[in-house]
């Protein structure tokens, strides 16, 4: 795998993709296939769809799905709606923070295309030009059946190896970083690092 | 020249091997009995199991330096430590004379030693995770001690194996009045030492996005998870020992075990969370003055 990281060479990940393990990857894949994290980040109207998947009528617990507070353990990041620039900055920033491999699967129309917010000045539009996204879900908004069709798929797609939007960002990251400093101008990462340092 | 005690280096190794598997069983029992309560279907009842898998099999970890990478470890090392000082279906591999003493302060250690390595990552919600962590333990150390005294001055001794031989002979610790008190009080502190849902303040998901836990993920957390199944089944059997008078076998002590679990996983399922005051001023208030009479009792 190429090695393209962020400015900082040395930001303290651990990287092991050794040929030693490739006998267990069939094995790893169930169980990512199995057990995948929900970030609990809920963008746009598509947050309240998903309450209804975790309780009694559909839970997706059944399929190992459990919703996880922290990045740092999520595999699976849902983008529930319009996307603003606003927003897309915490995106970007929660998705990084993400350990590979993670998958985003996107609800409604509006990463898609916009959606009905096509010709507004203040929605991205395309959603796959700044984060590869693994699986979409059209419509406006979703039904719960449909997401839970998605997250089938995505099961399905991660099985046989299709889900590799992780892999993608990292070989295409000047294509992901070009278009995101287009939208948000040159260091937009420094300035709202330095907005935060404050409270840590 | 030094003689190598194999069959207890392989008895050590196995117990520690079968605390692992059942301490994941128990954590899947945990996920499913809390998802048959609220009437859901729940994950399968090896789902830790897969959930260990997986975070092995990422493909990145990030540290925070060496404290950070220490932690873990040591909470898992001190958990394997407390197990291997309980009497297990007649195994023991370190005894002592006190080794109830020592065993009640080995089960609190894993929990600081995760403190360690979270404070380490600088994440502000650590921070915050380990304050209400370390007020918790503060809060339960004087009933849990009280249920303890009251438990020594009854029977009299201070060895795991001697509690359980006199409760074979007279009967279990809880048909005694004095201790089933000390029973109520041990049983409070249990939930809180268990993490479970009246004080489970210190991974509060929903506050404060897991505490301690919100910097870990792949190899670390995968280390954390099997350092909670090494710990639900020392503190589990812990408890059997104490109070449900002991195991001659494994599958005794298991179904123990899961009575012990099951308590707790009803009360947590029903009750809401405490907030840090709240619960420090009802550990101080009725599980102190339900140990204090237990105490008294038994004097």
């Amino acid at each position: 795998m190429s090695e393209r990281r962020d400015v900082n060479e040395n930001d303290g990940v651990i990287h092991y993709e050794l040929q030693e393990f490739q006998v267990f990857e069939p094995l790893f894949r169930w169980a990512r296939k199995k057990s995948l994290w929900i970030v609990a980040f809920c963008t746009g109207c598509g947050g309240i769809e998903i309450p209804p998947l975790a309780t009694a009528r559909y839970d997706y617990e059944r399929f190992g799905i459990m919703p996880n507070p922290s990045p740092r353990m999520g595999d699976l990041f849902l983008i529930t709606g319009y996307v603003t620039p606003k927003t897309l900055k915490r995106i970007i920033v929660t998705y990084e923070m993400m350990q590979d491999p993670k998958y985003i699967l996107t609800h409604g129309s509006c990463p898609i295309n916009g959606g009905v917010y096509w010709d507004s000045y203040n929605v991205v539009k395309q959603l796959d030009k700044y984060i590869p996204i693994d699986v979409s879900i059209a419509g406006c908004m979703p039904r719960v059946e449909a997401v839970m069709d998605g997250i089938m798929e995505i099961m399905r797609k991660i099985e046989s190896g299709e889900a590799d939007g992780w892999r993608r960002y990292r070989e295409n990251y000047d294509y992901y970083r070009k278009n995101q400093d287009e939208l948000f101008g040159e260091g937009w990462r420094e300035k709202e690092a330095k907005r935060w340092l404050a409270w840590i | 020249m030094v003689a190598v005690d194999w069959k207890l280096i392989l008895e050590a190794i196995g117990i520690l091997i079968y605390a692992i598997l059942v301490g994941f069983l128990f954590m899947g029992i945990e996920r499913k009995a809390m998802a048959r309560i609220q009437r859901r279907v729940g994950p399968p009842i090896y789902q830790p199991l897969i959930d260990t898998l997986k975070l092995l099999g990422k493909k990145e970890s990030i540290s925070h330096g060496f404290i950070y990478d220490f932690g873990p470890i040591f909470a898992l090392a001190a958990s394997i430590a407390a197990l291997l000082f309980i009497p297990i279906a007649n195994f023991q591999l370190f005894s002592s004379n006190a080794d109830l003493i020592v065993v009640a302060y080995l089960l609190e250690v894993p929990m600081l030693g995760i403190m360690l390595g979270a404070m380490s990552s600088g994440n502000p919600f650590s921070a915050l995770g380990v304050q209400r962590g370390l007020l918790t333990m503060v809060a339960m150390q004087l009933p849990y001690g009280l249920a303890l005294i009251a438990l020594v001055q009854h029977w009299g001794t201070f060895k795991l194996t001697e509690i359980a031989a006199l409760q074979q002979v007279q009967g279990w610790s809880i048909t005694v009045p004095a201790l089933l008190l000390a029973f109520i009080v041990f049983d409070i502190v249990f939930q809180a030492m268990l993490g479970l849902e009246p004080f489970d303040i210190i991974t509060a998901p929903a506050e404060i996005s897991m505490g301690p836990m919100v910097e870990y993920g792949g190899k670390h957390a995968a280390i954390l998870f099997t350092q909670h199944a090494v710990q639900l089944f020392a503190e589990t059997a812990f408890f059997a020992v104490l109070f449900l008078g002991g195991a001659s076998n494994l599958l005794t002590l298991f179904l123990k075990q899961l009575a012990v679990l099951f308590i707790a996983i009803f009360v947590a399922s029903i009750y809401p969370r405490f907030t840090v005051d709240q619960a420090a001023k009802f550990f101080w208030k009725w599980p102190t003055i339900i140990g204090i009479i237990a105490v008294l009792l038994t004097v």
